[in-house]
């Protein structure tokens, strides 16, 4: 256990040591942040009224509920993003193949390169909130804490196994994966990311709750903005945990298929 | 209990699916595979020897290695490091092996040498201060103090060369396998590198080493047997002596091409003697 640790940990710090060398980019992101919490501020703005609060499920201002969709998306463009990119990178430094004699073991490899960019998902999306807050009245007040790490956790552990599948396509076929940017695609509109999922016709409401991302989004928000504890986004949680219980062990199934597949046709570095 | 064997390959093939392009490229990964690169190969290294993998470009050394060092599969036979099966227990042969490719480097570019060397260290469960006392070693022994606290980027491809062999012994091997290893080396750096392999890795008695070289006086050099190997076929596995008694060759490059039935290339002045 100690030993897999200081194996992720080991990833971590090669990740944090690449990113040192590209400092102005820290700048230029905390920067970013800022200009997109002002624009998300704004168009607030322009199109908040009594009624569209009044619609929204925490009846909180359309600038808290839209920038926490925005930002908590980011989670999921993270996870379908981070395994599949680390993966395409090591093929294209050669580094794959080096990874792969070593002793570590693929669930490891692919746990450890996740940690760094998740990470910098969370401080990124902790900036904008910061931002919010500092500048344009975002309320923090009355945020439960423990019920958003709870949240997190489970977002992160439930599309890390989308996260994983794509990366798996990537391993067999070598191109971007289609089912990527359909499940991006499709929870744009059916993910609550701008918008409430009550708005839509039955039938794209049915496909946002087969959809971790609205979950994800619902708990967020009411722990965020409505100050719900652990007993009261229970609910959402356990559909994220459910889906991480089936997605992890599959996806990991289908990873190590497909890498004994490339291993059979010889297709491991090819690009 | 010791294996008799530090390397058993038997029967070994592999046969790889043709490539596709356009849309049929998606179906490569589920095509029957029709090429053969290894066609049913039989040898062994046993502990503490050096064995050198001779062949033309596509005769299938690198295939073989790669078999070897757990990254493709057989497609029969079998392939086995210090008594474990490369397919059936690969984390275990993983953890008596060292494998360096001297046409794929693969490290992180905007990384130092130590940092990469510490990096991989550490995934082949090397302790922090192991890790390091191995490196200052390796980088002494490999002239890579220079290059060690500059990012990969910045060093010539003999140094990256170098620090790619320092990476395959950081963990002390048992099983040692090299394709090409000095082919981006000028000719002092191979030498050195000869050197150190000879003394400080073959010297010792306890790594075995298979690797592939098109450098006849390195093979001549470094191994104690050598397997001439053809279109996926085994010719000859045996000492240099042997090899050039049974062919009746004055030298290895003569022996090669008998056995492998290439006529030596007559320059214009030998030609019309």
């Amino acid at each position: 256990m100690i030993r897999s640790l200081s194996e992720v940990w080991i990833f971590f710090w090669r990740d944090l040591s690449v990113a040192r060398t590209y400092r102005i980019l820290f700048v230029l992101e905390a920067l970013e942040a800022l200009f997109g919490a002002a624009m998300f501020y704004y168009v607030a703005r322009f199109v908040d009224s009594p009624q569209l609060q009044h619609a929204l499920p925490e009846g909180g201002s359309y600038f808290a509920f839209s920038l926490i969709g925005f930002v908590f998306f980011d989670y999921l463009n993270a996870a379908m993003d981070t395994f599949d990119r680390s993966l395409a990178e090591a093929r294209d430094t050669g580094t794959l193949e080096h990874l792969l004699v070593t002793q570590t073991s693929l669930p490891l490899i692919l746990a450890g390169s996740a940690i760094y960019p998740f990470l910098v998902t969370t401080i990124r999306i902790a900036v904008y909130i910061a931002w919010s807050a500092l500048l344009f009245g975002f309320p923090l007040r009355d945020a439960n804490w423990p019920a958003v790490a709870a949240v997190l956790l489970a977002t992160l552990l439930a599309f890390s196994g989308l996260g994983i599948l794509s990366a798996s396509y990537v391993l067999l076929f070598k191109r971007g994966n289609p089912a990527k940017w359909l499940l991006l695609g499709v929870s744009s509109v059916a993910g609550g990311m701008l918008f409430p999922v009550t708005i839509l016709p039955d039938w794209l409401q049915l496909v946002a709750r087969l959809n971790p991302v609205t979950y994800a989004l619902d708990a967020m928000r009411a722990a965020l903005l409505g100050g719900a504890g652990l007993e009261a986004v229970w609910r959402p949680l356990l559909v994220l945990l459910l889906f991480a219980a089936v997605l992890l062990p599959v996806s990991m199934a289908v990873f190590a298929w497909a890498l004994r597949r490339t291993k059979t046709t010889g297709t491991l570095m090819h690009r | 209990m010791v294996p008799d064997a530090a390397i058993l390959v038997d029967s070994l093939q592999k046969s790889f699916p043709p490539a596709r392009s356009g849309w049929r490229s998606f179906l490569q990964p589920f095509g029957k595979p029709t090429a053969a690169a290894l066609a049913g190969i039989s040898f062994k290294v046993r502990p503490g020897e050096s064995l050198a993998l001779l062949g033309a470009n596509g005769a299938g050394k690198s295939t073989l290695l790669r078999i070897l060092a757990t990254l493709l599969f057989p497609t029969g036979g079998s392939a086995q490091v210090a008594g474990h099966d490369a397919v059936l227990d690969p984390s275990a042969v993983r953890r008596q092996l060292g494998y360096h490719a001297g046409t794929d480097v693969g490290f992180y570019a905007r990384l130092t040498g130590r940092e990469n060397l510490r990096f991989f260290g550490r995934l082949n469960h090397l302790s922090s201060p192991l890790a390091s006392e191995r490196i200052a070693y390796l980088a002494q022994q490999l002239h890579l103090e220079e290059g060690l606290d500059r990012q990969v980027r910045t060093l010539s491809s003999g140094t990256v060369q170098r620090l790619s062999l320092a990476r395959a012994l950081l963990h002390e091997p048992r099983v040692l396998l090299l394709d090409e290893p000095t082919r981006s080396l000028d000719a002092i750096a191979a030498s050195e590198f000869r050197r150190f392999l000879k003394s400080e890795v073959l010297g010792r008695g306890d790594t075995s080493l298979l690797f592939a070289s098109h450098t006849l006086p390195e093979v001549e050099l470094l191994a104690d047997r050598i397997a001439i190997i053809d279109a996926g076929r085994l010719l000859a596995c045996d000492t240099l002596a042997a090899l050039k008694q049974t062919t009746r060759s004055a030298t290895l490059e003569e022996a090669f091409l008998r056995l492998t039935g290439r006529t030596p290339h007559l320059t214009a002045e030998e030609g019309s003697e």
